[in-house]
Parts: C-alpha cells; sequence; structure tokens
C-alpha cells in the first residue's frame, strides 16, 4: 500500500464528517500546532491531534515525569516506569508512537507554529501563553482545568482576546476523567479553527465545563482592550 | 487504597469511545475493569482511539486496549474479556460488575447493554456519538428512564457516519468521569437527564428522560414494582 493509500484509510472515517472532506483534512495536515504543556489536559489532546491527521506538533514542557503528581499518570501519556524523565521527550516519544503521519518535535525558537493550544493548570501560565500567540499573530485555543470541569476559550482572527474572554477563579486539581474531557474539548475546537469549520467570522467563544455539563457564551472584548487578533 | 478498591468497572466496546472512557476511569484508582471488544485492530481506528498505538495493528482489540492501561496504571486490574458482547454473555457479564459502560458504536449492542443492565439492577452509562454530535445519558434502573424508553428500539441501519477522533476523547472521557462517579456512589451527572452536544455550535442541551410506561426493559428492573413518575402503572 502507498503511503497516500495508507493515509487515505487511515482517515476514511474522519472525512466522512459533514464540512470536513478531502480538503478539510488536507488543511489539518497543513498545520503546524504548538501546543503548550503535557500534563493532564494536554496529553489526551496531544494524543488526538496527533491521531487526527495534524501535521507537525511542537511539544512545550519543562517538567518532568511525576510518580506523585495525579496529572501525570492521567494524561495517558506515561507510565511509572518513565518518572524523572522530561515530560516533553516521553510524549514526543509516545506520540510517535502513536500515529506515523504526523511530525512531533519539541518546540524551539525557530518553530513556525500555524496555531497555538494551550492546556495550563495555572490561569498565570495560560494568561501569558496566550498573550505569546496572540503577538505572534497565531490563532489559539487555551484550556483551563479546574475540578471537575475548567474552561475552553477559542480565539480565531479578530475574535477577543483571552484576558477579554477569562473571569480569574479558585482552580482546583482536576478530577478523573475532567482534565482529558477539557483537553479532548480544546483540541476539537482547535481543529474546528483549522479545519475552517469554526462557526462565524472575527467571533470566539468560551466553553466552561461543571460536573460534566458544557455551556457555551460568545466572548466580548472588554472595554478599553485594544486587542484586535486579526491574523 | 483508593475508595474504588474491589470495585468492577464493564467497558463494552474498546475503540473511539471506549478507550477514553477506559483512560479516564483508570485514572481513579485501583480497582478492576473488564473490557469486552471482540474486534481487532485496524488503520482506520488509530484516527482517533487513544488507547491504540500503531504496534497494535491486526491485535485484538480489547487485549491490546488492556495491555496499554496495565503499563499505564500498573495498580489497576485489567481483565479483556475472551468472549463478545452478545445475548448469551451479556447477563453474565453485566452482573459480574458494580457499573457498566456502554461505549458500543453498533445500536444492536446498545439496547442489548440497556435491557442486561436494566433487568441486573446496574447502573448503565451510555454515550453515543454522530458527526458532530454527542450523546450521553445514565441509566438507573427503578428510578430513571432507560435507553429504550428514550427510542424504544433501534433505527434501522443507515449510511456509515464520520467520527472526530478528539470529540469521541471528549465523549469518552465524560463518560469515564460519570463511572467513576457511579462507583463512588455519586448521583450521576447524566441520571435521568440526556446530555446532547453539538461541536460545531458548542451549544448542549438537556432532555429529560423519564420512565416510560410499559417500556419492555424497566418491566424487569429489580425495582420494577416501584410505582411510575406520575401514578403510571
Amino acid at each position: 500500500m502507498s503511503s497516500a493509500d495508507a493515509e487515505g484509510a487511515r482517515f476514511a472515517s474522519q472525512r466522512l464528517l459533514p464540512g470536513l472532506g478531502p480538503e478539510g483534512q488536507e488543511l489539518l495536515r497543513e498545520a503546524r500546532v504548538h501546543v503548550v504543556g503535557a500534563g493532564a489536559a494536554a496529553g489526551p489532546a496531544l494524543l488526538q491531534l496527533s491521531q487526527a491527521g495534524v501535521g507537525t506538533i511542537y511539544v512545550d514542557d519543562g517538567a518532568d515525569v511525576d510518580g506523585a503528581r495525579d496529572g501525570d499518570a492521567a494524561s495517558w501519556l506515561y507510565s511509572p516506569g518513565q518518572v524523572g524523565q522530561p515530560r516533553i521527550f516521553a510524549a514526543i516519544e509516545a506520540l510517535r508512537a502513536a500515529s506515523s503521519f504526523v511530525q512531533v518535535r519539541a518546540f524551539a525558537t525557530d518553530a513556525e507554529p500555524t496555531a497555538t493550544l494551550v492546556c495550563a493548570q495555572r490561569e498565570p501560565v495560560a494568561r501569558i501563553a496566550a498573550d505569546r500567540a496572540r503577538r505572534a499573530g497565531l490563532p489559539h485555543v487555551v484550556a483551563l482545568g479546574n475540578g471537575d470541569g475548567g474552561t475552553v476559550v477559542t480565539i480565531p482572527s479578530g475574535a477577543p482576546c483571552f484576558r477579554c474572554a477569562f473571569q480569574p477563579g479558585a482552580t482546583l486539581p482536576p478530577r478523573p476523567g475532567a482534565a482529558a474531557a477539557l483537553g479532548s474539548l480544546a483540541a476539537v475546537e482547535l481543529l474546528l479553527v483549522v479545519a475552517r469549520l469554526f462557526p462565524g467570522s472575527g467571533t470566539g467563544r468560551r466553553i466552561d465545563l461543571a460536573e460534566g455539563w458544557p455551556s457555551v457564551q460568545p466572548t466580548v472584548r472588554t472595554l478599553g482592550c485594544d486587542c484586535q487578533n486579526v491574523y | 487504597m483508593s475508595a474504588l478498591h474491589g470495585k468492577t468497572a464493564l467497558v463494552i466496546g474498546a475503540g473511539s469511545l471506549g478507550g477514553p472512557a477506559a483512560l479516564a476511569l483508570a485514572s481513579a484508582g485501583d480497582f478492576r475493569i473488564v473490557l469486552v471488544d471482540a474486534a481487532t485492530v485496524e488503520s482506520a481506528d488509530l484516527a482517533g482511539q487513544p488507547i491504540f498505538v500503531e504496534a497494535d495493528l491486526g491485535q485484538p482489540r480489547g487485549a491490546a486496549a488492556a495491555r496499554r492501561l496495565a503499563r499505564l496504571f500498573p495498580r489497576l486490574e485489567v481483565v479483556a474479556s475472551s468472549r463478545g458482547f452478545d445475548e448469551g454473555s451479556a447477563s453474565e457479564l453485566v452482573r459480574s460488575a458494580d457499573v457498566v459502560v456502554d461505549a458500543s458504536s453498533h445500536f444492536l449492542t446498545m439496547f442489548l447493554a440497556n435491557d442486561a443492565a436494566v433487568a441486573a439492577g446496574r447502573a448503565l452509562a451510555h454515550g453515543g456519538l454522530l458527526n458532530f454530535t454527542v450523546q450521553l445519558l445514565t441509566v438507573v434502573p427503578g428510578v430513571t428512564g432507560c435507553l429504550r424508553c428514550l427510542f424504544e428500539g433501534p433505527p434501522p441501519p443507515g449510511p456509515e457516519a464520520g467520527v472526530l477522533g478528539p470529540l469521541a476523547g471528549f465523549a469518552g472521557s465524560f463518560l469515564g468521569a460519570e463511572a467513576v462517579r457511579l462507583l463512588e456512589g455519586r448521583p450521576g451527572a447524566y441520571a435521568g437527564r440526556l446530555l446532547v452536544h453539538e461541536a460545531r455550535s458548542g451549544r448542549s442541551r438537556s432532555v429529560p428522560v423519564k420512565r416510560r410506561p410499559g417500556c419492555a426493559a424497566c418491566r424487569l428492573a429489580p425495582g420494577s414494582r416501584a410505582p411510575l413518575p406520575g401514578g403510571a402503572s
């Protein structure tokens, strides 16, 4: 089987999605996604972006695999035998094993991403990473966990920035499954943006997850914020 | 030792919904998961089933998923059932579990799981996926409505629908989290109400699922003598 045939067979079911088709799959293949984080929410997102056919993924994480940290066990990426290894290398190994159709690299200054996904445990980290993506002119999605749920903010071109969309609140450690759901939802949002299936033009949205229930609202530019975010 | 020690979750289907559900469940502690999936891992599975890697191609899905879970979560006891989930095995498999996760993609299996769980008095967490739409429902036998109360029976076969891997991951993770709630003895988030989430619009709605008089499954539930809500019998 040729490489093109193998790729066609791999993504045949996904290409049946209304509005996606071969053109949308090609947009995913051309995408280069910078993923910030490699923990409980980012792990499932990384795996699923690789498997969905995103062409290049840059992994960006500075922590080591920690056996005592619940999020590392829940990330779907690391086994207890990898405790002490840098998460970035363990994650790259796991993603390459999952799909040979994706290029996976460590994020570095010469990387040229076309979109960013931020999965953070703490709001200041999310804010800094979102600001960097905005200044780089990249559409981005930010996921921030909180106990049995969390928030996903989607910022395509022209949408209000993360600072406009997010109201800080208490941040609790993620419960089993909730962080994975949050990361998966963030991956869905990013794929919709990349494949040009995200509804509206110049609009963003915020999806809150609470006790297993999502609720969506459009984001609104805060009075005085000069973010334009036209990429 | 976790609060779930000694409990068993039965996961029917180890594919796009069942894989994430099992992974989410597994991160909850040291208990037992029984996986039932008689299919083998194919290339198309790897587009949206994060429990498998390319080295699993051609392997039985249940066994491949069990190997991955055991490697990531060594405190867990994982069993890949060698039997398929069919009319001959459904009752015994369901009765061996404390909670049932229906992550099958086949309508006949979904209704078989529903009927077996209701008859055995086991809570059932059900997930379904069609294109960009996800649905989740928890059935508490004798208390809430079941799949047959809502749909009566399987729909006729239709054309193959597409699956967006991360959306299945989203639904499967919620399914796993729901099973953890049920194993912990907490009320299910989807008990008696169907969550319908459409990914492109981002919108969700809640559909109440009450016990339907005359439901063929609910009349076999252990608590079926309890009066139906509203005085119906």
